[in-house]
């Protein structure tokens, strides 16, 4: 069975007239995501995790190397048919209601007719949007752009959910509201990605994790398994950071 | 297919929910009222005035729409960052360069009828009348040379903002109209490499007099053959089909990313 990410020397450089010679945003990432587990993605702010992200989503192609879901290229659309994104801010249509944005979104999944209704029904409903639905999205809070932005993003059932920065900006109820979902999400199956600055997040939800610095992946591994013995996860995390930053292999 | 009719649909819905159509059906409707409290032409004269001055109207109306819904369709989704929310989708990215397309041109087509609808209305209100099938030539001609303006204005927006896309699209389409069709009579007096770029010139842009028959609504001078139609709309489907195509490569590998577009 493929596995539901792999990424194999995954290199992005970008040309920019600024920088001398260009950026490299990624430069030989490689890591593969198993079925079913929620794989925490970890780094300071630039160290390419987005990156990584868009590459995964097809928004930016890779300069060098390859990425793919479920065994299939990410280049080709079809790669992302099982696949659902959140990202950090949920990106909306002002001018369309909640109703509205998941028909849409799910006629782009080929889902159309009672399914469609019936699952975008389930979702508003299991989101607390279900009085909201008919409003323009123009109207809604930051909380329920984050509601509406999971809704869209299961909105066909994906098997594998890419989440960045999910509870950025959030209040404490809607972290736990998060934090739920991600829990419900496991226990039926589904593979979860999920990008965070928030180590005591991560250390909560993830089964594995990656840390990425300079666009390189320094550590990677089960959560409970990457510490030292006694140490924290923010410890280590500093500790390997610190030391992909100087270029150094971590212990 | 049907992911590019959903694109489309939400073209139509954000069109629907703004006040550009509206202000330009309302400014329409005003200057065709204000056409008719005049009468300085006498009753015949003044029918084929309104005829005239409406159909110039709808056209720049029509062409301005076009325009501006075409060219902020691509850019809009980059500056609000929808994009992502769509390309995160299995939509490839010529599906949605031709759903949002798709739903430019219909959408303009539809307002473009309204336009017409109302000038046949104000020209029977002054006991007027066009002739149904030489109107339809001009109203289906028409709406091919909008198919080419919303495919143009959106190729430019694959590679440039959308002020700078409009104002190209307005430029080009100006010159297309205005300048192209008077090559040849530049031609005489050119020769040597000028001649050579007048002509490359000519048979390099689109001719979008080609798709004008409004004098032949306003006079009434009868349809024009079928075959003659049945070639000007494949000559424009096949300017619409290369614009596309050059919007597409436009499109195909830009790079996009959190607040930036490279």
């Amino acid at each position: 069975m493929a596995a539901a990410i792999e990424l194999r020397e995954l290199a992005v450089h970008f040309p920019s007239r600024r920088a001398h010679g260009g950026v490299t945003a990624l430069q030989g990432v490689s890591l593969q995501v198993e079925e079913g587990k929620v794989y925490g993605f970890l780094g300071p702010n630039g160290a390419g995790k987005t990156t990584c992200m868009h590459v995964l989503l097809g928004f930016i192609p890779p300069t060098a190397g390859a990425a793919y879901l479920f065994g299939t290229d990410v280049r080709q659309s079809i790669a992302r048919r099982r696949l659902g994104y959140l990202s950090e801010h949920p990106e909306i249509y002002p001018y369309l209601t909640a109703r509205e944005l998941l028909r849409l979104m799910g006629r782009l999944f080929g889902l159309g007719g009672r399914t469609l209704r019936a699952r975008s029904a389930a979702l508003l409903e299991q989101l607390g949007l279900t009085a909201a639905a008919d409003r323009r999205l123009g109207t809604y809070s930051r909380g329920m752009l984050q509601r509406i932005g999971l809704a869209q993003a299961l909105i066909n059932d994906p098997d594998l959910i890419i989440l960045d920065e999910p509870t950025s900006g959030l209040d404490p109820l809607g972290r736990l509201d998060i934090r739920r979902l991600i829990a419900g999400l496991r226990a039926r199956g589904k593979t979860i990605f999920f990008s965070s600055h928030e180590l005591s997040e991560v250390e909560r939800v993830c089964d594995h994790l990656a840390i990425l610095a300079n666009g390189r992946v320094v550590a990677e591994g089960a959560a409970d398994r990457l510490a030292a013995p006694g140490e924290s996860l923010e410890q280590y995390f500093l500790r390997v950071v610190g030391a992909g930053a100087a270029g150094e292999a971590p212990r | 297919m049907s992911r590019c009719l959903a694109i489309a649909r939400m073209v139509w819905l954000d069109l629907l929910r703004r006040k550009d159509l509206y202000v330009l059906l309302i400014l329409l409707g005003g200057l065709l009222l204000a056409l008719l409290s005049l009468n300085v032409f006498g009753l015949g004269g003044m029918i084929r005035y309104v005829k005239d001055a409406g159909l110039l109207l709808t056209w720049l109306f029509s062409w301005i729409l076009a325009i501006s819904v075409a060219s902020r369709q691509l850019p809009q989704e980059e500056t609000r960052r929808t994009i992502f929310s769509l390309l995160a989708k299995p939509l490839t990215r010529g599906e949605l360069l031709c759903g949002k397309w798709l739903g430019a041109w219909s959408v303009v087509c539809a307002a473009t009828s309204l336009f017409y609808l109302l000038l046949v209305l104000v020209v029977a209100l002054r006991g007027g009348r066009f002739a149904p099938l030489t109107l339809a030539q001009t109203a289906l001609l028409h709406a091919l040379s909008l198919g080419l303006l919303t495919a143009f204005a959106l190729a430019l927006s694959t590679r440039v903002t959308q002020g700078a896309a409009a104002a190209l699209a307005y430029i080009g389409a100006l010159a297309s109209y205005l300048i192209v069709p008077q090559v040849p009579a530049f031609l005489t007096a050119a020769d040597g490499w000028r001649a050579t770029a007048l002509l490359v010139l000519y048979y390099a842009l689109p001719h979008l007099e080609l798709f004008d028959l409004r004098q032949r609504a306003v006079h009434d001078w009868g349809p024009v053959p079928g075959g003659l139609v049945a070639g000007i709309t494949l000559y424009g489907a096949v300017w619409m089909a290369l614009l596309l195509l050059l919007g597409w490569l436009g499109f195909r590998r830009k790079r996009f990313t959190r607040g930036a577009v490279r």
